[in-house]
């Protein structure tokens, strides 16, 4: 098959009549996406990609905004993650009004915030969104398989579904002000702490969505351990993994430095302070999609480019700082048996590790008075540019502003986690492609395997088309000739997920 | 002597001589909606949000003087619906970005679109191009917001003394304004203590650097609807657009 | 719409246009009333469900505006086949955030992201035909087709979506008033 690379080209060249198929939109993802694949007559796939068609140009328009502004405007480019947003954001411009230090309230009501939104993206991103095609297989009815039919046939996964998120938009709510696109982060800081009748309410429920989010692992587990041929070769490529890690090698979603690894967990670049991130990494346009595709400067863009989230940040670090998760990472690294995992479906099972390490997380932050302190902004020396590095739901998460002596912005750069993805997920795409549809009598189920891949990455289509637009996930099938011939579409409305990530 | 009386919506409202409508019915904890009208400055009656039935004809509240048994009309839906589509005009014709605007929950269009139950601003947008004046150390002013009130401009003439602002052009050409060669607020007198600093009913004049201080929740209008504030009774703290 | 009670499940579909998938957060943030509401209605098309197009649908709910030639496509699908169809959020209402744009130049705006960006390798902008074309302006959806109600918000919170959606499955005008109703 042609890769992402070099595709159609070739594939005309002596592939006669090729036909068409689109996966437009793709749906239970968050975001619009759309895939096409072209297929000769015999069936054999020539070229499947992941198009993101959208473009909305935050990136332009912020500039000529006061800086102030931008915490607030940016997180809009994502409903599921807007929390990532708005704390690169207040990171980024922390440095433009000289905080370099914040005070210890404000940095741990932040943390809480962050930690509250992995919890809710992640039981969104398995429970509403991936659960179906895991518990009732990729090829099975597709009207059962959503969320509805996982509360007629598994009704308490669902309700701890439900409520896990709910917890984790709760944390949100009471630390921004609002659920969805709240203003808790100001540069410097925060603009509220938690009171101690906050916290004795939240702590009430802690322990009951810890214990669910243990249930959630073991079955992540099961999953995996009923079909290990499916679960570690399903989509399955190798690449190289980037994320931030926290002081002392920890999962840290919050804050750290840049580390890279190799295909085979070699490091790459350890400890890259976030403001050099523009030496680490570079992007590379495609005609055929909105979305960028990044990559190690140093090693280019045909073999640079690199997971991202939590399949990449749970091997990536060296520990994680809860006992629970700990256990269960290392249990995930065992799996592997010394080599580096890549199966796409084991980010279902890194995910579900990193909400359990939110939610004890969240435990240990709420027992802390300094919560409910009253110092909640810093200031110092006035700097022209910041950079903001988070480890979003889906991962990696890179914004980057110049900012003038009148307060405005000149200069807006954002990297987005699903952005980081877009290789991994074209090139499982097209594993997926080629093991399961080459040749075959092109079902529904069987191009909801095409999907399945796409939703291990857990895409922020939202987030991704932040450029001008967003970008719908579609998957076509084209004949030799370039006709279309077959479209599946996915509803341009998959629940996108976001941001950052 | 009997004390003058107007009947408001059929509640007899007394008030002293001289008073207007507005006034009369703000001292008797009534609120009647308006935007350019502001107890500090006298009345110029542009915005018509005000607008009453006095004696069966409209007439804008802020500037009719109260009359010894008028009959006024002022919560009907027909006003209401009148005052509804000025609401929806001025939305139309600015940028008004409420989710991402920092005068959100303290702006006094966003609260009387709400107590009017504005839903949508029906009518096509403008999308203006118009550039913010950041020339200023202490003070941002956002054009887009900006709904004509002359607040500023009635402000910074008549308290401040340095006629800062001005309105320039006609019709829907018709935008503010700052008096310097160069247009630019640094190159005038203006200070963040200027009283013209503090009138701005929507968020065209912002102090600098406190976007987004106040939480969610505690803001102006996130506490009680607009028309509550009104109603609750005099020295109680709710009381006018003035912050 | 008069549901009598104990009839025919109503038919709800749902979709994001140029929007960033708040208001189906907030949707969502309906939390286990989700259950009750699923009782109450069936989903069709909607980033919930593997239903790509939509059929005969008692309620639409339209999350984002439109800022390519794909929405236009997609708001119009809905509206033939959507008895009541729903502006949901500042996006649908007015173009939202993504406005901000309408006064700039498109053209600019692509190269600005796609040629100029800090870090960019093979600047070129995206141009393959299976990019929907993307509008000068972001426009609100009833600029496009007509609109029964509007759920104001950025996002609408998952309360107010709910007095909403059970006023009219009730039977009852939907109303929305302090603190349920907010722009931001």
């Amino acid at each position: 098959m042609a890769t992402a690379d070099f595709p159609l080209a070739s594939a005309t060249g002596d592939g006669g009549n090729l036909r068409r198929i689109a996966l437009d939109p793709l749906s239970r993802v968050e975001g619009h996406g759309k895939v096409t694949l072209l297929l000769d007559d015999a069936g054999q796939v020539w070229q499947a990609r992941l198009h993101i068609v959208e473009f909305r140009g935050f990136e332009k328009f912020i500039q000529g905004r006061p800086y102030w502004e931008v915490p607030v405007m940016v997180q809009r480019l994502c409903g599921i993650c807007p929390v990532s947003h708005h704390l690169a954001a207040a990171k980024a411009l922390d440095h433009v009004v000289g905080a370099d230090e914040l005070p210890p309230t404000a940095e741990k009501l932040r943390r809480l915030m962050h930690a509250g939104q992995i919890l809710q993206s992640h039981a969104l991103h398995f429970f509403h969104l991936s659960s179906p095609d895991l518990l009732f297989g990729f090829a099975s009815d597709a009207a059962r398989r959503n969320i509805v039919g996982i509360a007629a046939a598994h009704p308490e996964v669902a309700r701890q579904g439900v409520l896990l998120r709910r917890f984790g938009q709760e944390i949100i709510r009471l630390t921004a002000g609002k659920r969805v696109h709240g203003t808790g982060a100001v540069p410097g800081g925060v603009n509220r702490a938690l009171s101690r009748a906050e916290r004795a309410d939240l702590l009430a429920g802690i322990e009951q969505i810890i214990a669910w989010s243990r249930q959630a692992v073991q079955l992540v587990k099961r999953l995996h351990a009923a079909d290990p041929e499916l679960y570690d070769h399903f989509g399955t490529c190798r690449s190289n993994l980037l994320s931030i890690v926290g002081a002392g090698g920890v999962l840290d979603f919050y804050d750290g430095r840049l580390r890279a690894r190799d295909a085979d967990g070699r490091l790459l670049a350890d400890a890259v302070h976030v403001r050099d991130y523009a030496e680490l990494i570079s992007e590379e346009v495609k005609s055929w999609s909105y979305m960028k595709f990044p990559f190690l400067s140093a090693i280019g863009p045909r073999d640079g480019w690199y997971k991202v989230g939590p399949l990449a940040r749970v091997q990536n670090c060296e520990a994680i700082a809860t006992p629970l998760a700990e256990a269960e990472r290392r249990e995930f690294i065992a799996h592997g048996g010394g080599r580096i995992v890549h199966a796409p479906l084991a980010y279902h099972w890194a995910r579900m590790i990193e909400m359990l390490h939110a939610a004890e997380a969240i435990e240990d932050l709420l027992h802390d008075d300094e919560l409910s302190g009253s110092e909640l902004r810093s200031s110092g020396v006035r700097h022209h540019e910041g950079v903001g590095v988070i480890e979003a739901p889906r991962g990696t998460l890179i914004h980057h502003y110049r900012v003038g002596d009148d307060d405005l912005v000149t200069m807006c750069n954002l990297i987005v986690s699903t952005t980081h993805n877009n290789q991994p997920m074209n090139e499982a795409v097209r594993r997926v492609a080629q093991r399961y549809l080459d040749g075959q009598e092109l079902t529904e189920g069987l191009l909801n395997h095409i999907e399945v891949a796409i939703r291990c990455f857990d895409p922020c289509l939202s987030c991704a088309t932040h450029a001008l637009g967003r970008m719908p996930l579609v998957l076509e099938l084209l004949d030799a000739s370039g006709r279309l011939v077959g479209r599946l579409a996915g509803a341009p409305d998959a629940l996108s997920s976001g941001g950052g990530s | 002597m009997n004390t003058p009386t107007l009947l408001l919506d059929g509640l007899p409202v007394p008030f002293s001589v001289g008073q207007t409508i507005m006034e009369a019915a703000t001292a008797a904890g009534i609120f009647i909606p308006h935007l350019c009208h502001h107890p500090d400055f006298k009345p110029q009656g542009s915005c018509k949000l005000c607008t009453v039935k006095a004696n069966g004809r409209y007439v804008s509240a802020c500037t009719m003087p109260a009359k010894d048994g008028m009959e006024v009309e002022n919560n009907s839906p027909d006003l209401n619906d009148k005052r509804r589509t000025l609401l929806q005009m001025l939305f139309v014709e600015g940028n008004h970005f409420c989710p991402s605007c920092e005068k959100s929950g303290d702006c006094l269009l966003q609260a009387l679109a709400y107590e009017l139950e504005m839903l949508t601003a029906h009518f096509p947008q403008f999308y203006p191009d118009r550039p913010v004046d950041a020339s200023h150390p202490e003070v941002l002013l956002d054009f887009n917001r900006c709904i004509l009130c002359e607040l500023c401009v009635r402000a910074s003439r008549e308290v401040d003394g340095k006629n800062v602002f001005a309105l320039s052009g006609r019709g829907i050409g018709k935008h503010l304004i700052v008096n310097a060669e160069s247009g630019r607020l640094a190159d005038t007198g203006f200070s963040l203590a200027d009283k013209a600093a503090h009138v701005c009913p929507v968020g065209v004049i912002l102090a600098k650097r406190r976007g987004f201080l106040q939480p969610i929740g505690c803001r102006r209008y996130d506490r009680q609807p607009i028309g509550m504030q009104f109603a609750s009774p005099p020295g109680s703290g709710g009381n006018g657009p003035e912050h | 719409m008069n549901p009598p009670v104990g009839q025919r499940k109503l038919r709800l579909a749902t979709t994001s246009l140029a929007g960033c998938f708040g208001c189906h957060m907030s949707l969502l943030d309906i939390d286990e009333r989700l259950f009750e509401l699923l009782d109450r209605v069936d989903l069709d098309r909607s980033p919930l469900t593997d239903i790509k197009h939509c059929g005969p649908c008692d309620i639409g709910l339209i999350e984002g505006g439109i800022c390519n030639a794909e929405n236009i496509h997609v708001l119009r699908e809905f509206r033939q086949q959507c008895k009541v169809l729903i502006a949901v959020g500042a996006c649908a209402i007015n173009g939202g955030l993504p406005a901000q744009r309408n006064h700039l130049d498109l053209g600019q705006c692509l190269q600005e992201v796609y040629l100029t960006a800090p870090g960019i390798v093979g600047g070129r902008i995206p141009d393959d035909p299976e990019l929907p074309l993307p509008l000068n302006q972001v426009h609100p959806i009833h600029e496009i087709v007509r609109i029964d109600y509007f759920i104001p918000g950025c996002p609408p919170s998952g309360d107010a979506i709910w007095k909403f959606l059970t006023d009219l499955l009730d039977g009852r005008t939907p109303r929305l008033g302090h603190p349920l109703l907010h722009f931001d």
